[in-house]
């Protein structure tokens, strides 16, 4: 009880989405990284990665329940700063500046609520393209050497991504993750209550940097297929 | 040079309140915002209106007392420095400034540029304070404390309780205002025996009071007289969750 | 003005109440024998304190802790905002650190030396002796105090002491000393000990039965009249350096409280010492609300000049060495620069009166630390002023590092205040004066770094004592409640002032007349002083009071929150006060301290003291028609009485 009350306090809401918040950065890199498997010289690769991911059976399952969990309490909590924010200052101002330097708040700060709603809106497309979109049982199947037949997800990606509606919107949808993690990345290492006058110019950089990255990251695949490199 | 104001006017706190179009024509490069308030007042009570109501107190940035929104920054776009030490050189002949007052549910307006930061008051009397009772001090030298310590305790310390952290933070937090009470005690041994009982009570106040929550958005250290690091926010929450942890 | 026999008959009436014994004992011997008060007891006693600046918000904090009921007023919106905060320098105790031979003797000394022989010997120790316990008392409460790399607590000099026994927090020893005693209050507020009522002023003192029995206030945001009813009243509000309407106190000081009590029966002692600062950032124009003050350290490396040749307009820069006077290097050859704050503030205005000032108004003088740049880097003097530099340019506008600081004295603080024994108490009984409001530790010059001390002292370590053996001799039954006529009295009186000032038909704002009554206390009540100048501006003052009444136009109602009402009220006070300052200036026919006469002064143009005429403390009583003086001769059984001399 005590810890939920504390879970609930101005600075549990922080830790709360902080924690989660770096859960899905670990996730996303991940994610990233078995992306770029599809550029590999080794046409099988990416689908040999996508097996291993599933065959790890309960582990599976239990990274994807926490996934979920993470995404829904990331969530929830941003919408509901969000809410109190309007309680916080119900009479907003009729001119208002950003003091700018040493403040950070520039568009990423600021945009984190759009950039997060469409993130998750994002993510239900992207479930339904992708995790819930054509299967073994629709006849995309690949044989892979010494496994057998799985689920050809290289070639679901590849069909998708000749579509121009894919082939950008998913490279502005991770420009846009890239901004949320700028500011998400440094924000949650604050919330979490790493960042200290030594560290702090430096993780703020790191955010930055890890920010473009994964937007980086994300884009190649798509335009690589799109433009059929 | 002549300055032209946009003022918040506001009779009540219940009161629905606007802006109200003013022109200073005397206005000197030498004055201060406030001086230039005064000035405008002197001119209102002449044409026999009202004068626009604003707090000050000590004019040289240490009280805290004063805090206006001028031209949208909170106490102006001068950087640490508080309204009342905010030069009209910092403007040019002609400008039409807007001024409103610090907003925040937990601010709410007195009159006019007037408003009630009492809650303030309550966040510190949550805990932000260590519990001696005159006359049961040991010697001042009996505890040695380094250097840094003290000297990073008065970085924290030098908050003057202005609430413009409040006012810029786009959530309307006063998260900066009350790590500054709490990195500033947890750097002295003095402060570190009711560490844990002082973030967790004052954290709570100051969502009792109806803050909104830091989004790191760092508005409040841009606009903070005393230059008050975020870095204090962090600090608090590493105490709050120590304090959850060692229950 | 001369003094009648009649005007000291009642001088009876000033019993300083200082116990017997010997000095270093008086204090010790206080305590062992006053009468305490049951913890019981305590609880029974309601105690109403005014103010919360240093003495305020650590009597209060303190009275509760013992168990008091306390309710707190101030006239800010928090009781952290109180003026005390402004304070730069430090705080002196005689802790003897650095081993460099400080005593508790030695503090008392210099304080009554400082104070050139015009404070009470007994007061001056006792505050000398608890100065040491106010250091532990705010280590204890989280003051951060500058600190060496061993991690013991740092000390600097500080004028009118030849040891290090100044403690201090950066520029920033006032606001971190208040800080400690607002969070102590605050500790006791969330205990339910204390009432904390911000945003009320103190407009009248109720007194019934030979006691006094509470207050009024005026509800700054409402604008509603409130009666407390309390056992005692501490009346913790400051001094009344803003009579001049320009100086370094904040812009809510005022002197209201104190005068509405001079006006019910306390005494108000020594009106005419006040304390002029020469290092304040100087007047730029009529608009000017208030003076900024730089601390006086800037004198260790910094050289006061002005041009020889009262016609040299060239810039500070282009005039050669043998074009600059260093007046205070030429005059006072051993001390230089360091002179003593009077010292250094009547050579300033010297200069100006003669027509060497320098700016636009030609009322500053140079505060040039080119010398000390060449000599010890710019890095350097960055280190050891940076802020004031910089607060300097915030102002300013100029740089100090390219271009000599433009200085003006300014006033600063009052010695004066209202009358009070060795137990703090007023001449009103259950009336006290704690801290810059009452008169008593000063005499008639403070040193610095010794305001803090007082303080503080006075409300975490004598109050606390003293409050007892008032309350242990008081009855119950003497005691009235606010529903009193007494109380609805003093309320109506109010209440009638508010409306007389509302109702007027004038044409004149509150500020314009606190102008003209700065500047004829300026001129003539201010660094230095004569007959003709105190006599005219005693006339001059009346007029003003008289033109205020008819005059004065302030907009709004009574209702609401209402500054230029604040004003208005705090004005017509000012403007009493002010005759009161001009008549005991010119009843001390003597030159001291912080008051100087024209008329006495050594053939080198030094003040000259009279103490066989005016070793005595003046302290004066409303009447009807002129104020009555009563006198408190000040006897010195334990120093020398010598002549300070800076040459």
């Amino acid at each position: 009880m005590k810890l939920m009350n504390a879970l609930m306090s101005p600075v549990g809401r922080k830790v709360l989405t902080g924690a989660t918040g770096i859960g899905l950065v670990a996730f996303v890199i991940a994610h990233m990284i078995g992306n770029l498997t599809y550029l590999s010289p080794d046409v099988n690769a990416y689908n040999a990665y996508a097996y291993k991911l599933m065959s790890l059976g309960w582990l599976f399952y239990t990274i994807e329940i926490l996934l979920a969990l993470c995404f829904l309490l990331h969530a929830v909590v941003g919408i509901s700063i969000q809410v109190r924010r309007r309680k916080a200052r119900p009479v907003g101002y009729k001119f208002y500046k950003s003091a700018g330097a040493p403040g950070k708040s520039g568009y990423s700060a600021r945009s984190m609520i759009f950039t997060g709603i469409i993130l998750l809106g994002f993510l239900i497309l992207h479930l339904n393209s992708f995790k819930y979109g054509p299967g073994v049982a629709e006849g995309y199947t690949v044989e892979l050497a010494g496994i057998g037949e799985v689920r050809d997800l290289r070639r679901l990606m590849t069909e998708k991504f000749q579509e121009p509606l894919y082939a950008f919107g998913y490279p502005l949808v991770m420009i846009l993750l890239g901004m949320h993690m700028r500011h998400g990345v440094w924000s949650a290492l604050q919330s979490l209550g790493v960042m200290s006058r030594r560290l702090s110019p430096y993780l703020y950089t790191t955010a930055a940097i890890l920010g473009v990255l994964v937007a980086v990251g994300f884009l190649f695949v798509p335009l690589y297929i799109y433009f059929g490199v | 040079m002549i300055i032209n104001l946009r003022i918040w006017r506001q009779e009540g706190p219940d009161s629905p309140g606007k802006l109200a179009d003013y022109t200073v024509r005397e206005a000197s490069e030498h004055m201060s915002f406030l001086e230039l308030l005064d000035v405008l007042n002197e001119q209102l009570l002449a044409d026999g209106d009202d004068p626009v109501e604003f707090d000050s107190d000590c004019r040289e940035g240490i009280c805290g007392s004063c805090g206006l929104m001028v031209a949208g920054i909170a106490h102006g776009p001068q950087k640490r420095t508080a309204v009342c030490q905010l030069h009209m050189r910092s403007f040019k002949d002609g400008d039409t400034i807007t001024v409103e007052p610090f907003r925040a549910h937990a601010f709410p307006v007195i009159r006019d540029l007037v408003v009630d930061r009492s809650a303030f008051d309550r966040i510190i009397a949550a805990h932000g304070y260590v519990s001696v009772t005159t006359g049961s001090a040991p010697d001042a030298n009996a505890i040695p404390i380094p250097k840094d310590a003290a000297e990073e305790a008065m970085d924290y310390a030098a908050c003057i309780g202005c609430g413009a952290c409040v006012a810029a933070c786009p959530n309307g937090s006063a998260s900066l205002f009350t790590a500054a009470k709490i990195a500033h005690l947890a750097q002295l041994p003095q402060g570190q025996v009711e560490a844990s009982q002082r973030v967790m009570a004052m954290v709570d106040q100051m969502d009792v009071e109806g803050f909104g929550d830091c989004s790191n958005y760092t508005e409040c250290e841009a606009v903070c007289p005393k230059g008050i690091s975020v870095d204090g926010i962090a600090s608090m929450r590493r105490a709050y969750m120590k304090g959850v942890l060692s229950g | 003005m001369t003094i009648s026999a009649s005007d000291l008959s009642h001088s009876s009436r000033l019993n300083a109440k200082v116990p017997a014994g010997r000095l270093q004992e008086k204090w010790d011997a206080y305590k062992n024998s006053v009468s305490l008060v049951s913890p019981a007891n305590k609880r029974s006693h309601r105690i109403l304190v005014v103010g919360s600046g240093l003495a305020g918000a650590s009597a209060a904090a303190t009275l509760a802790g013992l168990g008091y009921k306390v309710t707190c007023f101030c006239i800010q919106d928090s009781a952290r905002r109180a003026h005390s905060i402004a304070a730069q320098g430090g705080i002196n105790a005689a802790k003897n650190y650095p081993n460099d031979g400080d005593t508790v003797w030695r503090l008392f000394y210099d304080t009554i030396k400082g104070g050139d022989y015009r404070s009470r010997e007994a007061n001056v120790y006792r505050l000398a002796q608890v100065s040491n316990n106010i250091i532990d008392q705010a280590v204890a409460q989280g003051v951060p105090f500058a600190r060496e790399y061993g991690g013991v607590l740092s000390n600097r000099s500080f004028g009118g002491a030849q040891v290090s026994r100044t403690f201090y927090a950066r520029g920033q020893t006032g606001q971190q000393l208040l800080l400690g005693a607002y969070q102590a209050l605050s500790h006791q507020i969330a205990a339910g000990r204390v009432t904390m009522l911000p945003r009320r002023e103190m407009i009248d003192l109720v007194v019934d039965n030979g006691r006094t029995q509470g207050l009024i206030t005026r509800n700054l945001i409402t604008g509603e009249l409130e009666r407390y009813a309390g056992d005692a009243v501490l009346l913790c509000t400051g001094g009344y350096g803003n009579a001049y309407y320009l100086s370094t106190n904040a812009k809510n000081s005022n002197v209201t409280a104190a005068w509405r009590c001079y006006k019910r029966g306390a005494f108000f002692a020594n009106p005419c010492y006040t304390q002029i600062h020469p290092t304040c950032i100087p007047v730029s124009g009529e608009y000017q609300s208030k003076l900024t003050l730089m601390s006086e350290s800037l004198r260790n490396d910094g050289r006061v000049w002005v041009p020889k040749d009262p016609e040299d307009m060239r810039a500070p820069e282009m005039i050669p060495e043998d074009g600059r006077d260093y007046y205070l290097e030429r005059r006072y050859p051993s001390f230089g620069n360091l002179v003593p704050r009077d010292v250094a503030s009547r050579a300033a205005k010297k200069e100006c009166d003669a027509g060497r000032g320098v700016g636009d108004t030609r009322l500053a003088v140079y505060l040039d630390f080119a010398d000390s740049i060449r000599r010890l880097g710019e890095q350097t003097i960055r280190e050891r002023y940076g802020n004031l530099f910089e607060m300097y340019e915030r102002i300013t506008g100029d740089n100090p590092y390219k271009t000599p600081m433009r200085i003006y004295p300014a006033v600063h603080y009052t010695m004066g205040g209202l009358w009070v024994d060795y137990e703090l108490q007023s001449t009103v009984p259950g009336l006290f004066v704690l801290g810059e409001a009452n008169f008593s530790d000063h005499g008639a010059n403070r040193l610095g770094a010794s305001a803090l001390m007082q303080g503080l002292a006075d409300g975490y370590f004598v109050i606390p004592y003293t409050l007892g053996a008032y309350l242990a001799g008081t009855r119950q039954s003497d005691q009235v409640s606010t529903t009193n006529g007494a109380f609805a009295a003093v309320e109506e009186e109010a209440g009638t002032r508010i409306d007389r000032i509302l109702n007027n038909d004038g044409d004149k704002s509150p500020i314009q007349f606190h102008r003209e009554l700065g500047r004829l206390l300026w001129d003539h009540v201010g660094m230095a002083r004569d007959r003709t100048g105190l006599e005219s501006s005693i006339h001059a003052i009346e007029n003003l009071r008289e033109e205020f009444w008819e005059r004065v136009r302030v907009p709004g109602t009574a209702d609401r929150y209402n500054k230029n009402l604040e004003f208005a009220g705090r004005v017509a006070d000012f403007i009493e006060l002010g005759s009161l300052m001009a008549r005991d200036a010119l009843r001390r026919e003597e030159s001291c301290g912080g008051h100087f006469r024209e008329e006495y002064q050594t053939p080198e143009g030094e003040a000259a003291r009279n103490d066989e005429a005016f070793a005595d403390v003046a302290a004066w009583e409303h009447t009807d028609g002129d104020p009555a003086l009563h006198l408190e001769q000040l006897s010195f059984e334990n120093v020398h009485l010598s002549k300070r001399s800076y040459k």
